[in-house]
């Protein structure tokens, strides 16, 4: 799992480079219910960033909108690569993994892995020779004919993460992929994703409830407010890379835990408030 | 777990030798019943006129084998025609009906009313309208299959999880590819229920379609025998129709097993 790496640590974002995609006041309602409500963030380039929040903070549609599958409320401003555009036109071009690994029980696991190549009109064989040299590095060497059935929790897990890496695109939205493994695993997907995504090179947008990961992985972490979902706290992480599993003990981590836990928190007891009197 | 363990195996092995076994027990069990049948009807002397012997019904079969394979092929072909066709025209209702809300409202009462006419009423009509050829009996078993198809495909298509059709979305798929690639694999279980049970409706159909006249036909075999008084044929031509039955739904569950392979997991 854990390689010497031939290429320095990532550069940190650079700030004055035009960001991959800005929202900036976006707000979406369903019905009665505010999900976000001026929300601004920027991801850069290369950049690798965690988003963390209560539950029900409106992190699921913040995702959404990114996936091009919702459309946000007039008002706001999404950009992407530097022009301003609707969500429907960010379909087919940010390679989007739910939190369910959705994978079809029809399909082995090279199939499933070239799906969205598939849709793309990629000719099948050229996809899946490619699927199969990228085997390997997802850790799935051998199984290339399993059926999702055959395979393992954290398996299927990587099955997904592989089809969303073959879908080439600048941005991936990673919608708490490891959340429903166990702690042992869970770990070791975090760093192999981390040594993955050096390799490849992907602007990262990943959403976890778990603020040891969010910190573990980001350049930077979103702490969100409860809802209506906003930005509370953006958080640099400047921890060096690549990072290795002892830094979760290290003091500057602590530190950072401290501050970004104290900021959810306080939402998380406004949402339980809310709830609260909703209920009553 | 057992089902993890299972199926660790190669597929080969997991269907070749069960199958064998499998297929060893039923021709076992169908020969313990014939010689029960043979066996009970000698033993206590049941009358020929209310269940003759096996041995006797065999005997009708093989002394004109030309009539039973003639009406055997017959029926066949009717009720195929009839369940493939009825088969994929309900499967491509039920595909119109996902798309346009506005053609399901309108229609599917309509096709609810058409389930509720007595099939020997409409029958009757079939006949009038297309004679008595192999194409009246193929509408018929027709009528009797699209419908359970039709409902089952609609209930297959609906119920695709709706997370795995933003997934597709996501991916920049177009309504057909998430149609041919999603829905329609994933309707292929229900699907496959109400196949199962159109493969014996459409055989109804096609033997009740032959009794509105006809020459050839395992239903034609059953009306002549009925009429002749002949206990043996009846014998013989319901022997001949529980085979074509028992095979044409046991070829229909075969499908099933070899295309539904991953079970109702998801």
């Amino acid at each position: 799992m854990l390689r010497p790496k031939d290429d320095a640590p990532l550069p940190g974002p650079a700030p004055a480079a035009e960001p991959l995609i800005a929202l900036t006041g976006v707000d979406k309602t369903f019905g009665p219910v505010k999900a976000l409500s001026g929300f601004t963030a920027t991801v850069g380039r290369g950049e690798f960033v965690t988003v963390v929040g209560p539950s029900g903070c409106g992190k699921s549609t913040l995702f959404n909108i990114v996936a091009g599958l919702e459309e946000p409320d007039a008002g706001g401003a999404l950009r992407f690569e530097g022009r301003s555009c609707h969500a429907a036109e960010l379909l087919g071009r940010v390679s989007f993994m739910p939190q369910r690994d959705l994978l079809l029980p029809w399909r082995n696991v090279v199939d499933n892995a070239i799906l969205a190549l598939e849709i793309e009109g990629r000719p099948r064989r050229e996809a899946r020779a490619e699927a199969l040299r990228m085997l390997p590095e997802f850790g799935l060497a051998g199984f290339e004919a399993q059926y999702p059935h055959q395979l393992s929790g954290g398996m299927r897990q990587r099955v997904a993460l592989m089809r969303t890496f073959m879908f080439e695109r600048d941005l991936m939205l990673l919608d708490e992929p490891f959340g429903a493994l166990d702690a042992l695993t869970r770990t070791m997907m975090q760093r192999w994703l981390l040594d993955v995504w050096q390799r490849h090179r992907r602007t990262i947008l990943f959403i976890t409830h778990d603020v040891d990961e969010a910190i573990f992985l980001g350049d930077r972490v979103l702490v969100m407010t409860a809802r209506p979902g906003a930005v509370k706290l953006e958080q640099r992480i400047d921890l060096p890379r690549p990072r290795r599993p002892d830094l979760v003990t290290a003091p500057e981590f602590i530190r950072l835990k401290r501050t970004l836990l104290e900021a959810i928190e306080e939402e998380s007891m406004k949402s339980f408030q809310t709830s609260q009197e909703t209920a009553r | 777990m057992s089902a993890a363990l299972a199926a660790a195996a190669p597929p080969a092995g997991r269907r070749g030798h069960p199958l064998v076994r499998r297929i060893g027990g039923r021709v076992l069990a169908l020969l313990a019943v014939a010689l029960a049948w043979e066996g009970l009807v000698l033993l206590f002397g049941i009358r020929p006129f209310y269940l003759p012997r096996l041995s006797s019904v065999l005997g009708a079969i093989l002394a004109t084998p030309g009539a039973y394979a003639a009406g055997f092929l017959r029926t066949l072909a009717e009720t195929l025609i009839g369940f493939v066709a009825g088969g994929a025209f309900g499967v491509a209702i039920a595909v119109a009906f996902l798309r346009l809300r506005a053609l399901r409202e309108l229609v599917f009462p309509l096709f609810v009313v058409s389930q509720t006419i007595p099939v020997i009423a409409f029958g009757a009509l079939v006949v009038l309208w297309f004679g008595n050829t192999l194409l009246a009996k193929a509408v018929i078993a027709f009528y009797l299959t699209f419908f359970p198809v039709t409902v089952n495909a609609l209930i297959g298509l609906e119920s695709v999880d709706p997370r795995q059709i933003a997934l597709m979305r996501s991916f920049g798929a177009a309504p057909r590819q998430i149609l041919l690639q999603l829905q329609l694999p994933s309707a292929l279980p229900q699907i496959f229920v109400a196949l199962r049970l159109a493969a014996s409706l459409s055989l109804v159909g096609a033997i009740v379609g032959e009794w509105f006249g006809d020459t050839t036909g395992l239903g034609v075999l059953l009306l002549q025998a009925m009429y002749n008084e002949n206990v043996v044929a009846i014998w013989a031509a319901l022997l001949v129709s529980a085979l074509l039955g028992t095979g044409f739904y046991a070829a229909v569950a075969a499908l099933e097993r070899r295309l539904v392979f991953w079970g109702a997991e998801q």
